[in-house]
């Protein structure tokens, strides 16, 4: 009678989750978690006697829960499988349960998304650089509380492997995609110490919100300063944000002398600043450059202020040209990042058949030790009982020696070349066949 | 030796081409193997070089710059030399590229333009001559360095201004760093220069009191000399800034090859008076 065990090439992991395209920011952020709750869920999740590994990767854009049952055979969809989706969404909000809401991936697709989600892939703007720190997070909190076990301890390792590699080799996190980072990319090609540079920021409405936010949050400007010809919105603004000077309007030109950069971003009919008032500005800098970024319709300062040496003027179309090129940077980096995803997916693979090598030769040596015992046996009556002892030896040394190579090299295996000789190991010793 | 010498010869400049295309791989398309192997292919020629220059020295008994061929070959070693001491030092490869490809040029020219045996004169085994030299090609080699740097602000310069960002927006060092790069190097250039003259005119005074000024070499030495002082003092006034700079010092790069290779080919041997 035998037993055939079924080969896994892959942990039995499941993944549970919607995002960005699955589902509205209205219901996104209904099933978000901050720190706190999901450091909640995670203990709730691995307390249920189905769930033996858990995970919860959770931002704007994203709630996804990756699950790897107790006793490691559970089928799936299973009890696992149900108890991630009633804790962690359905409580929450019972409309994911309609159709196309929640995506489901299992085993090697449910790693290759979340090494995918790591490298950027899987971003609302491609190769955003945030969401290898959040995957980082979610290790961190999930190895906390104890949810992250050795499959997905190791999982979550490989993704945070797969999102630096992606970033390191290939250009999918290059060049700023949105209008405040451009603005802060423009400013690294011209000045030495961005941290160091002096800002002003000319306007207070909805663009120039977007880009203050930017360049705060990036650490953009040593100092940040704003100007607005409502000084009471400049303010607010200023306490919205948080570390921003607000200086007078009318003084704007004398700011300029003083700054790196200029933002300009008001609805203003006439022009902010003219040629001349540049060129006397200019007088007065010493040939330090200066960066001015037009954002404002109409205009807010003359075109022909490009003109003037060392005055780097560029408009919104610039920016948005910037911006597009990026784009196309990152997206001709997709195929290569998606080659470095199925490598890191095939070395998490690797590990965990690996896993299975150990198991195997104990078997396997076990299984020779009992032919050993029972042929020695059989013809231990042949031999006189003073020669038993070397016999007992002899066998053993033979035994051992046959084994020593079949032993180390399925011991050495892992990487994915390699793994066909698990495979053949048990085939031709019949090592998933019961003994007797 | 001479075996060695002549293989040197010939492995020098496809070394150079080798690393500059390795550094050209790696700025315009960031290749992985190009990544791993720039560094190695520039540091394994240029230690070659290094002993490719001792070698000339021990095999003809005098300092390795007393022919044209000669004098291109140590301006060669001496950039990729700063260069590599640049790269290690502020771990900065994207201007490596431009700099191993002018390191290329010279040392292509260099193997080009040798003589199974350079001259032996009296005056090559002098400490004077020997300081006057070193300090020479030591201030063509800054000079070739901040002609490489100037070349790349213009260019980021240009893109900037146009709003044009394709072949060096986002790839090289800010513009600040640039220009601060390449003034160091006409600094040292002009210092080192400016000793190579003041011996040298100590020196000729001594020995040809009445032809040295007649020397087209020591002509355009003066004349080049002027163009770095004249280009240094209006950026000390504050009147030239980072573009003009960087102008002055590809215009001194013209000025340094005419030097070394129309005056000396055209004119004299070396030096017209030697």
């Amino acid at each position: 009678m035998t037993r055939r065990r079924a080969h896994r090439r892959f942990p039995p992991l499941v993944l549970v989750g919607t995002d960005h395209r699955a589902s509205p920011l209205a219901l996104r952020e209904r099933v978000a978690y901050d720190a706190h709750a999901a450091e909640e869920m995670l203990v709730h999740l691995i307390a249920r006697d189905a769930v033996g590994e858990a995970c919860l990767v959770s931002t704007c854009n994203r709630t996804e829960v990756y699950a790897v049952p107790r006793d490691g055979t559970s089928p799936l969809p299973g009890e696992g499988y149900r108890t991630a989706v009633d804790l962690v969404f359905l409580a929450r909000a019972p409309e994911m349960e309609s159709e196309g809401r929640l995506y489901v991936k299992r085993g090697e697709e449910a790693a290759r998304h979340l090494l995918s989600v790591a490298a950027g892939l899987e971003s609302m703007v491609l190769g955003e650089p945030e969401i290898l720190g959040q995957v980082k997070q979610a290790h961190e909190m999930a190895a906390a509380v104890g949810a992250a076990g050795p499959v997905l301890g190791r999982l979550l390792r490989t993704a945070a492997d797969a999102g630096r590699r992606a970033r390191a080799e290939t250009g999918i996190s290059q060049g700023a995609v949105s209008l405040g980072y451009a603005v802060a990319e423009l400013a690294r090609n011209i000045f030495s110490h961005l941290g160091e540079t002096r800002i002003l920021v000319l306007g207070a409405g909805e663009t120039a919100r977007q880009v203050v936010r930017s360049l705060a949050e990036r650490g953009g400007g040593g100092r940040l300063r704003i100007a607005n010809r409502d000084p009471e919105r400049a303010r607010r603004l200023a306490e919205d944000v948080g570390g921003i000077e607000v200086v007078p309007f009318a003084e704007r030109l004398e700011t300029t002398a003083a700054s790196d950069v200029v933002v300009a971003a008001t609805s203003a009919p006439e022009p902010l600043l003219t040629r001349d008032g540049l060129a006397s500005v200019m007088a007065r800098r010493a040939g330090r450059p200066l960066l001015i970024v037009d954002l404002g319709v109409p205009r807010n300062v003359e075109p022909e202020a490009a003109r003037l040496g060392n005055v780097f003027l560029h408009a919104i179309d610039a920016l948005d040209a910037l911006i597009d090129r990026n784009l196309k940077t990152r997206r001709e980096a997709v195929p290569r990042v998606e080659e470095i995803v199925e490598q890191e997916v095939g070395r998490f693979g690797a590990w965990y058949r690996g896993l299975e090598a150990a198991p195997l030769v104990a078997r396997l040596q076990q299984r020779a030790e009992r032919i050993r015992r029972s042929e020695l046996e059989a013809a231990r009556g042949r031999f006189p009982a003073e020669l038993h002892d070397d016999l007992d030896r002899l066998t053993r040394a033979l035994v051992r020696k046959i084994l020593h190579h079949p032993s180390a090299g399925l011991r050495s295996t892992g990487d994915q070349g390699e793994l066909a000789r698990l495979d053949a190991a048990r085939e031709l010793f019949r090592l998933d066949e019961d003994d007797g | 030796m001479d075996p060695f010498l002549d293989a040197a010869n010939l492995l020098l400049p496809l070394g150079y081409l080798l690393a500059a295309v390795a550094y050209g791989l790696l700025f315009f398309a960031g290749h992985g193997l190009a990544r791993r192997a720039a560094t190695p292919l520039l540091a394994g020629t240029a230690l070659l070089h290094l002993l490719f220059l001792v070698g000339v020295t021990l095999r003809w008994g005098q300092f390795p710059a007393v022919t044209v061929s000669q004098a291109l070959s140590v301006v060669a070693f001496a950039v990729a030399a700063v260069y590599l001491f640049v790269e290690w030092h502020a771990g900065e490869r994207s201007t490596g590229f431009w700099l191993v490809s002018l390191v290329f040029a010279f040392q292509l020219l260099a193997s080009l333009l040798r003589t199974p045996e350079p001259p032996d004169r009296e005056i090559f085994h002098s400490a004077l001559f020997a300081s006057h030299v070193s300090l020479a090609l030591l201030g063509y080699a800054a000079f070739v360095v901040a002609a490489g740097y100037g070349f790349l602000f213009l260019e980021l310069y240009r893109e900037l201004k146009a709003g044009r960002f394709s072949t060096f927006y986002g790839k090289l060092p800010p513009l600040e760093v640039l220009e601060k790069m390449m003034s160091g190097a006409l600094v040292v250039g002009f210092a080192a220069l400016s000793g190579a003259v003041a011996f040298g005119v100590f020196w000729a005074q001594r020995s040809f009191p009445d032809e040295w000024l007649r020397d087209p070499k020591i002509l355009f030495t003066f004349a080049t000399w002027a163009l770095y002082a004249t280009a240094l003092l209006l950026r000390r006034l504050r009147r030239w800034h980072g573009r003009q700079t960087a102008m002055a010092s590809l215009a001194g790069l013209g000025a340094i090859l005419f030097s070394l290779l129309a005056v000396n080919l055209l004119f004299s041997d070396f030096h017209g008076l030697l």
